[in-house]
């Protein structure tokens, strides 16, 4: 579904991903950890079509055809969906109007329909249930004076409702207490299926207790460093990243 | 001849010679028509704007197709007074019947000795320094006089529409409001402005309104349809103790056919004369093409305790331009004066652009006043986000430019108005949800 060949991003003077690589399957799910500041949140940026970010070489395969020669925009209405690290604040538009131009948007690309006001609130109820959002928040400006817990809530049922094809979580765990981020990751749980692929960015192993990984990378020096199962987490968690960086003195 | 000199001479000396319309034509023969080295109208030129064989006198009126589809998409019941061409049509207009209300065309009011005249007219707008004030009562003949009695409610909103249907494009058309809420009275009103004609055409509207003792006045101008206009509103209100006062000057710039005059230009201006008055001076200002639309506000606290609010909104597109001018005047008496100016413009095109200035005097010492400008484009992480959920770059700005201007559309207080100016802002941004 996804392919990353040679990936080098730069920003502004800086090189932040250099020569990376990483191919998902559909269905799968992988966890990309790694200390701050090694590019982690750049590479999910870069596939979510982020203009400041430059691509100095490389190329990015979505179903087969050319991720980076699409706009932001369109990536989204093939199938790409980036949950962000720090959601924005949108004052003066709805959550619910917000998702009604989103999914029409997606609609039109698809040659389907918009979809009739009753459906629209029909699909909203189902979704908005998946992550315990309220009615009454899907009304309000967009993550205007949400609480973090609420404003990572409000991009998985964004998620939810946009059914996307690959979903880059970007530290959705990141400033959560244990009750949120159990809300977030039964979300994310309910939405995997065979034809959806999950590519999750954390700090923390904590979040990998909810959502099970398939493969878990680390990510040092922008590119990937090691890999495996789930339980290269759990020797993250213990030993930290210290090691990682011994290993790799040479990327610094 | 220059300019002044054609106005002055159309000066009809027989005209009913009170309302002090021979000291305005004196006052409008020194001042003439102001250029930009009027720091007044600095940014707005509005001398080379103005035709140059303007004509004052009447122009045929003639209740078109677009008059009436108009009139029929309005609540069969509401309250209108219409105008056509600067012309009171009382068989188009519906005026509330009821104990306490009054209205009269300003022009019966002009021929016969008037208490209400006396009392009022004039007494608020500087003819004797304001260019287009003189011009206005030297040459102005009909217009709507509301008299709201002591302690009357007027429930539902009056709508005054003045249309402009002329053939002749030279017409400069002088109209104007005197409306007096007493003491306890309630009133509201929307001032609404449109061309339903193929020309171009220049009007010069005054407004006098006078809010009594814990009155409350809210007043809607709408500019939304007067495509190739060169338009100038002044409004001046006084405020009494405990009144309210509250004007929404709302301006959208209709296509322009070509004429390359497009300007509009609000004066408005509030004057808090008793303790505990309230005054609200809110705007929003969409231009495109090559739109000129000026808004030069002032409040004006003369007396303790008084609270202010002014919030303008600007979008400018293509080639527009704006002007913001907000003063607020704190005199020396008026302590514990609360007064707060925001004026934001957002430009969406790099040949856009506003001048804005606020302009705060402030003579008491113990105020809170605050004021804030600021000029941009579009915030791009808004934008980002947006556009990372398949909402394309054009349909993401038509959003973030809606929620940037709906927050003044909010505080529009009449409720019809305000629901109306909702949709008629998606509509504008080709928005449909």
């Amino acid at each position: 579904m996804l392919s990353i060949r040679n990936l080098n991003v730069g920003i502004g003077q800086k090189q932040i991903l250099k020569n990376f690589n990483l191919d998902i399957r559909p269905g799968e799910v992988h966890a990309i950890m790694g200390p701050n500041g090694t590019g982690k949140s750049t590479l999910a940026s870069t596939l979510a079509g982020k203009e400041d970010y430059e691509v100095l070489g490389g190329e990015v395969l979505f179903n087969g055809k050319d991720l980076l020669a699409m706009s932001a925009d369109e990536r989204a209405r093939e199938g790409v969906f980036l949950a962000f690290q720090y959601p924005v604040e949108i004052p003066g538009v709805s959550t619910t109007n917000f998702m009604k131009a989103a999914v029409n948007a997606k609609r039109k690309h698809q040659g389907l329909p918009p979809l009739d006001a009753k459906d629209f609130l029909k699909m909203m109820n189902e979704k908005s249930q998946l992550v315990e959002i309220k009615r009454e928040f899907l009304s309000r400006s967009i993550n205007e004076g949400f609480s973090g817990g609420e404003k990572k809530r409000n991009e998985i049922f964004q998620m939810a409702m946009l059914e996307p094809q690959l979903c880059l979580l970007d530290e959705t765990d990141s400033g959560l207490d244990i009750d949120a981020l159990r809300i977030v990751a039964n979300g994310v749980n309910k939405l995997r299926d065979a034809n959806r692929s999950f590519l999750v960015i954390t700090h923390y192993q904590r979040l990998l207790n909810y959502i099970t990984p398939d493969f878990v990378h680390v990510m040092y020096g922008g590119k990937i460093v090691k890999s495996g199962g789930k339980e290269l987490a759990l020797q993250l968690e213990e030993k930290g990243y210290d090691w990682i960086k011994e290993e790799n003195t040479e990327l610094v | 001849m220059s300019l002044a000199e054609n106005i002055v001479k159309q000066f009809d000396g027989t005209a009913a010679t009170g309302a002090h319309r021979h000291e305005a034509l004196e006052a409008f023969r020194q001042l003439g028509i102001p250029t930009s080295r009027h720091e007044e109208w600095k940014y707005t030129n509005i001398k080379t704007k103005l035709s140059e064989s303007l004509s004052l006198g009447e122009v045929s009126s003639e209740v078109n197709a677009a008059v009436k589809n108009y009139i029929a998409s309005l609540p069969p019941y509401a309250f209108r007074i219409i105008f056509l061409n600067g012309v009171f049509h009382p068989e188009l207009s519906i005026v509330p019947d009821m104990k306490g209300f009054s209205f009269y065309n300003l022009h019966d009011l002009f021929s016969a000795p008037s208490t209400l005249l006396d009392k009022y007219y004039g007494r608020l707008m500087n003819y004797r320094q304001e260019h287009f004030a003189a011009l206005n009562t030297a040459f102005v003949r009909d217009g709507a006089c509301i008299h709201v009695a002591k302690n009357t409610i007027v429930n539902d909103p009056i709508y005054i529409q003045y249309f402009f249907t002329a053939s002749e494009a030279q017409a400069f058309t002088q109209t104007r409001n005197l409306i007096v809420v007493e003491e306890g009275g309630s009133l509201q009103l929307a001032e609404d402005f449109r061309n339903a004609s193929n020309i171009p055409v220049q009007y010069n509207h005054v407004s006098e309104m006078f809010v009594g003792p814990n009155a409350n006045l809210d007043v809607v101008k709408l500019q939304l349809e007067v495509s190739n206009a060169v338009g100038i509103h002044t409004l001046e209100a006084q405020v009494e103790r405990d009144g309210a006062f509250s004007a929404a000057t709302i301006t959208f710039s209709a296509p322009d056919t070509g004429t390359g005059r497009s300007v509009i230009r609000n004066n408005v201006s509030a004057r808090l004369i008793g303790e505990n008055a309230h005054a609200d001076l809110n705007g929003l200002y969409f231009g495109k093409e090559d739109a000129h639309i000026d808004n030069h506000i002032l409040v004006d606290h003369q007396v303790p305790n008084g609270t202010s609010h002014q919030l303008y909104k600007g979008v400018l597109d293509q080639e527009a331009t704006g002007v913001f001018n907000g003063k607020i005047f704190v005199q020396p008496d008026a302590q514990k004066t609360n007064a707060f100016q925001s004026s934001k413009a957002l430009l969406l095109s790099n040949s856009a652009s506003v001048n804005s200035k606020p302009q705060l005097e402030i003579f008491a010492d113990d105020v809170k006043c605050s004021h804030g400008v600021a000029i941009g484009q579009l915030d791009e992480q808004a934008l980002f986000y947006l556009e990372s959920r398949g909402i394309t770059k054009p349909e993401a700005v038509q959003l973030l430019t809606y929620a940037f201007a709906h927050e003044a559309v909010e505080r529009i207080k009449i409720k019809p108005v305000r629901q109306f100016m909702c949709d008629r802002l998606k509509e504008e941004l080709k928005l449909n949800f």
